[in-house]
């Protein structure tokens, strides 16, 4: 349970076929040869490729929030990051800089800054996760109603739209930026001294304080960049979708919570790694599409959905009661 | 006949065996002391005995009728009550109400309170708590806690009463009072097991003693004739020798911490100097200050002084990375709660400090952390694989961790919270001499003890703090268990200077 | 209040002051919601009319119920992100079956049921198999939400007129019905069973350790949980006259906010149920002032965070200070 915090230099096959991540990835798989055998068009490269395009705004979401859980905390605030990201975006462009490139970054500055005062009042006030994020959604959505007064927005803006739709070397642009992003976590997770402050942090505050780890800076720092890749996957969301409008983030709070827990961290904070995340999130957009494909009614889509995430919790998740 | 047994009791934790073919008798009227090193197997028996834990092989028998299976509530019907080391309490209930938990008089289907407060009170007089009963726990201190959880056991009157360390955060009053108790009781016709690792307690109380070693009885005697040298033998399984290094006075005594007018919680005007080489301790009765002082030293909690001197800086450090930055470590009290992450590797647990202080985004060398740790382990010898969590270790070991992991920062003062609480007799001598080589290699040890022989045999000074403030500053040569104790509680003042 | 109570009000050297001290934690809050039925009154002086009463019971009333619906799980040391779906099956169980097949005394039995037998068997997985409970409900809210649409996959069905002018008219049947529902609860805490809801919630081991029934005090508070959120959904649809698979949306977080403006704690058997239920009453009074001040609903949003952030940690500050 606790690969990703300690060192292993002795890996052996048996504790690789028993991790987490190595188990979403193989369920993946399985579901993946099971459904392209037997539905037409589920195994084509395409359609594959569509799945996994759809997987990386759940993955960009899903990092920030794993970053987050690791370190015993929570944010409720991702969905709203990613609209007010996806709406406000247009708001920031400048006639002067006709690539886009300033509104990306602007509006990226911009859930940074969210996710900067939702770490502020986590470690400074003591507010709970819960509460802080969860009262920071509230707030941003009474600023979405100023900015879009209830409207969809389309975007004008090239980088935008060559992100959401452009295929460099036939893959999407989408899917290169989660693979960056996914490179750049799990880099800072495991082979960084901050990724230790994180696991450290999540698994004994006390003791992380007491040994000397910054624990206010680090904790506005994991949700400064919860806001940022909540951020980047409003741009994405917004490039794919071609238009943002009020509630566009909605349905990724609790996917990328979900994602976060499939691939094995522990939400109690201090055990897991991005690396389950990834094959989490693709395993929901699977989930997802199969349901779909089944033309099932949309309460029984949800029932199927709920009832599969439950049931591969139990099968892999079992986690010992802390205290 | 016994009103409560074990017969070749075994148990093992993950294929680990921690008890292997144990017998123990409790007879009634008769104090039985269970001595053994931490790890020896003495909670996992306590757990046997009360239901907490199933047994794997062997039997439990309650007045010689062998008990197929027990849960805690069973066994309470039975007549069997533990004081537990962690405490089972409720910190948003009154004191009566966590007195009954488990236990409630009823009425219609509802809790009895009038018949409550009533039972309560008994028991709470018994032990001499006086605070009222509808106080909520949580506003309690340590000790009188520990008073309420004894009177939890008392509330069901037990045949049967088993006490694991209760003493360890006991006042020396409140001690007393207990020992005063367990006599009554004894008269009774309670059958009482008490452990603790306070052999002069023990010697005084217990009438019969049985030792573990590795999970395996070593001893089952009566303890008339036994001397402590001889139970420590058993315990451990050598001579135990001298328990406390060679002192040696330090060469090199320069100031590396100053304070003066230093207020840090309940701590009020305090002066201190800390010198490199030496080995300071800091004494008291419990809860005069003491913890607050290294915390506030630390930079953990709140602290003001007139002036300070911290290594090369000119004032306090107002967090803990500060504080490291400055040269200062703190080894906790609590090692499981606040020393270490129990889930994760011994490596991570050693390695820390040092990522909490290098630049967060320098990319880490698993070659050298793995060198760095088992460079450690080898000099604090801890054992097993460094790979494990943490949790695996026993509490001596683990103690050993928390120490290490201070090593590569080498820091310039060490600030140590009762680091020998609760740790077996052979971990205190390593830990003793770890101090003494570490005071000799030029560090400031500042050692917070409630184990009076350590203050004495291990310290070059002591200070002695009295409702926060300095009582005394007493030096090697006038060290005595008796100047201490006599600074502790305030007769024949000493002189208060730094 | 409760028998016990009751029996031996004159004698009782400990049920009445331990009563005492589980008020003084909320006193600053009752200060507070004092000051906002003053503005709140000044405002609408119709408030204080039977009418004004009832409506304004009536609009609290659910929230009241989730809110003790989440500060039961948060004493138990878990917390529910399937309220609001619960709501929403409630309440259209309610629209399907009371004017139908089942009838009014069916209908309830029906709603009863689905929430104890929800709730239990929420507090069944998270007891028995160990996993945490903000998990289990992610998942339950997208099972239980299904099962709502399955009822009823538009906004629908019918709810009999009468109840709906007894629960939702002009009278303050909803504040009898919640004087009722709080005399049970206290009721309930007067019980082993009640009362060992604190310990298990906040020292599972040290409560097993003393012979309480740590599971059973679990589950039940599950189950009572579960019941509640469907009855707020009952409700609910009595309120509107009709069913709606999604209208319960905004409990789920809305009870959480609720729960810990009353000072219930995230670690389990911290806070009290009457501070819960006086953060539903100010959450309710905010949004109702607020409104009578001609607040747009951006500005609403806006200062509903700002009041909930401030509100939780102003103790904080004041802590910081000393």
């Amino acid at each position: 349970m606790n690969e990703a915090a300690g060192a292993k230099p002795t890996r052996s096959l048996g504790s690789i076929l028993r991790s987490r991540p190595f188990l979403a990835f193989a369920v993946v798989a399985l579901v993946w040869i099971v459904a392209g055998f037997t539905m037409r068009g589920f195994g084509a490269y395409g359609h594959l490729r569509y799945l996994i395009e759809l997987s990386a705004v759940i993955g960009l979401v899903a990092a920030g929030q794993t970053f987050v859980v690791v370190t015993g905390g929570i944010d409720l605030s991702v969905g709203a990051i990613i609209t007010v990201s996806a709406v406000g975006l247009p708001l920031f462009t400048w006639q002067a800089d006709p690539t886009g490139l300033s509104a990306i970054v602007a509006t990226l500055a911009m859930a940074s800054a969210i996710g900067l005062v939702n770490g502020a009042g986590v470690a400074f006030l003591r507010v709970h996760p819960m509460i802080m994020t969860l009262a920071m959604a509230t707030f941003l959505q009474g600023l979405l109603i100023i900015i879009a007064g209830g409207s969809a927005v389309s975007v004008q803006n090239e980088l935008v739209q060559w992100l959401g739709n452009a295929r460099p070397a036939g893959i999407p642009a989408g899917i290169l930026l989660w693979l960056v992003i996914s490179a750049a976590t799990l880099w800072v997770m495991h082979a960084t001294p901050f990724g230790a402050r994180l696991f450290a942090l999540g698994a004994n505050p006390i003791a992380a304080q007491l040994s000397g780890v910054p624990v206010i800076a680090t904790t506005i720092a994991v949700y400064a960049v919860c806001g940022f890749t909540s951020g980047l996957a409003g741009v994405l969301l917004l490039g794919m979708n071609g238009q943002g409008y009020v509630g566009i983030g909605d349905p990724y709070l609790l996917t990328s919570i979900a994602a976060v827990v499939l691939g094995g961290t522990s939400i109690l904070g201090g055990s897991g790694t991005y690396a389950g995340t990834i094959p989490g999130a693709i395993l929901l957009v699977t989930i997802t599409a199969l349901i779909t494909v089944v033309n099932a009614s949309p309460g029984w889509r949800s029932i199927l959905f709920g009832a599969l995430i439950l049931a591969l919790l139990l099968l892999s998740g079992r986690e010992a009661a802390r205290r | 006949m016994p009103l409560l047994a074990a017969r070749d009791v075994s148990k093992a934790f993950f294929g680990n065996p921690v008890l292997r073919g144990v017998s123990i008798v409790l007879m009634p009227g008769r104090i039985h002391a269970l001595l053994g090193e931490n790890g020896a197997g003495k909670s996992t028996l306590i757990n046997l005995l009360s239901g907490a834990l199933p047994a794997d092989g062997g039997a439990i028998e309650i007045n010689g009728k062998a008990i197929a299976h027990m849960s805690p509530g069973e066994a309470q019907k039975a007549g069997i009550a533990v004081v537990q080391q962690e405490l089972s309490l409720t910190g948003s209930l009154s004191i009566a109400e966590n007195i009954g938990l488990g236990a409630y008089p009823r009425r219609f289907g509802l809790i009895d309170y009038p018949a409550l407060a009533a039972g309560a009170k008994a028991v709470c007089e018994r032990v001499g708590l006086n605070e009222p009963l509808s106080t909520p726990v949580g506003q309690l201190s340590l000790g009188r806690r520990q008073m309420v959880e004894i009177a939890k056991a008392l509330y069901r009157e037990p045949r049967v009463l088993i006490l694991d360390e209760p003493t360890s955060s006991l006042s020396a009053a409140e001690t007393k009072t207990l020992i005063g108790l367990l006599g009554e009781l004894r008269r009774d016709g309670v059958a009482i097991l008490y452990i603790s690792h306070r052999l002069n307690e023990v010697m005084a109380i217990a009438e019969h003693v049985t030792v573990l070693k590795d999970g395996v009885r070593t001893a089952d005697q009566p303890l008339a004739g036994t001397d402590a040298a001889g139970l420590v033998r058993l315990m451990v399984g050598r001579d135990p020798g001298d328990l406390f290094p060679h002192w040696q006075p330090a060469t090199e005594r320069t100031a590396v911490l100053t304070v003066t007018g230093f207020s840090a919680g309940m701590v009020r005007g305090v002066d201190l100097t800390v010198k490199a080489g030496e080995v300071l301790g800091i004494g008291g009765l419990v809860g005069q200050g003491q913890e607050e002082l290294l915390l506030g030293l630390y930079g953990a909690l709140p602290a003001k002084a007139a002036s300070a001197t911290v290594g090369d800086a000119r004032e306090l450090p107002r967090n803990v990375p500060k504080a490291n930055a400055a040269g200062i470590a703190y080894i906790p009290a609590d090692r499981k709660r606040e020393g270490l992450h129990l889930i994760h590797s011994i490596l991570t647990n050693i390695m820390l400090p040092t990522f909490s202080r290098v630049p967060a985004l320098k990319p880490r060398s698993r070659s050298s952390e793995r060198r760095t740790a088992e460079q450690l382990a080898r000099r604090f010898t801890i054992k097993g694989d460094l790979a494990r969590p943490a949790q695996a270790l026993s509490g001596g070991n683990q103690q050993k961790v928390a120490l290490a992991k201070w090593m590569p920062q080498d820091p310039a003062v060490l600030l140590l919270n009762d680091p020998t609480r609760g740790v077996d007799v052979e971990t205190k001598r390593e830990i003793y001499i770890m101090l003494r080589d570490l005071a000799a290699a030029g560090k400031a040890v500042v050692l917070l003890s409630s184990d009076t022989p350590e203050l004495v045999h291990l310290c070059d000074r002591v200070v002695v703090l009295r409702e926060g403030r300095i009582s005394a500053l007493i030096e090697r040569q006038d060290l005595s268990e008796e100047a201490i104790v006599s600074a502790a509680v305030g007769v024949e003042p000493q002189k208060a200077a730094a | 209040m409760s028998l016990a109570a009751n029996s031996s009000q004159g004698v009782n050297p400990l049920y009445w002051p331990v009563q005492m001290r589980r008020n003084i934690g909320v006193r600053g809050l009752f200060l507070v919601i004092l000051a906002f039925i003053i503005a709140y009154g000044i405002l609408f002086p119709g408030l204080f009319s039977v009418f004004g009463f009832a409506k304004f019971t009536q609009s609290w009333f659910p929230l009241a119920l989730v809110t003790m619906a989440q500060a039961i799980l948060m004493l138990a040391g878990g917390i529910s992100l399937a309220i609001g779906p619960l709501v929403s099956l409630g309440a259209v169980i309610a629209a399907t079956t009371m004017t139908q097949s089942l009838g009014i005394a069916g209908g309830t039995a029906a709603v009863t049921l689905a929430g104890l037998v929800i709730g239990a068997a929420t507090g069944l997985i998270v007891v028995k198999l160990r996993l945490p409970s903000i998990v289990v409900t992610l998942a339950g809210s997208f099972i239980i939400a299904g099962a709502a649409l399955l009822i009823l996959p538009r906004p629908g069905g019918t709810m009999p007129p009468w109840v709906s002018n007894l629960l939702a008219g002009g009278t303050p049947a909803a504040f009898g019905l919640l004087v009722l529902v709080v005399l049970a609860w206290k009721l309930y805490l007067a019980t082993p069973l009640g009362l060992s809801l604190y310990a298990a919630g906040e020292n599972p081991v040290g409560t097993y350790r003393s012979g309480a029934s740590v599971d059973t005090a679990l589950i039940a508070a599950y189950a009572i949980s579960g019941l509640l959120c469907t009855g707020a959904g009952l409700f609910v649809a009595a309120q509107t006259g009709s069913g709606d698979p999604v209208i319960g949306q905004s409990f789920t977080l809305n009870s959480i906010a609720a729960a810990v403006l009353g000072g219930v704690g995230f670690l389990g058997g911290q806070g009290t149920m009457r501070g819960a239920l006086a953060g539903s009453l100010l959450l309710s009074l905010m949004i109702s002032v607020m409104f009578f001040l001609g607040f747009t609903p951006v500005a609403q949003y806006i200062a509903q965070g700002l009041i909930i952030v401030g509100a939780v940690a102003l103790p904080q500050i004041r802590g910081m200070r000393k």
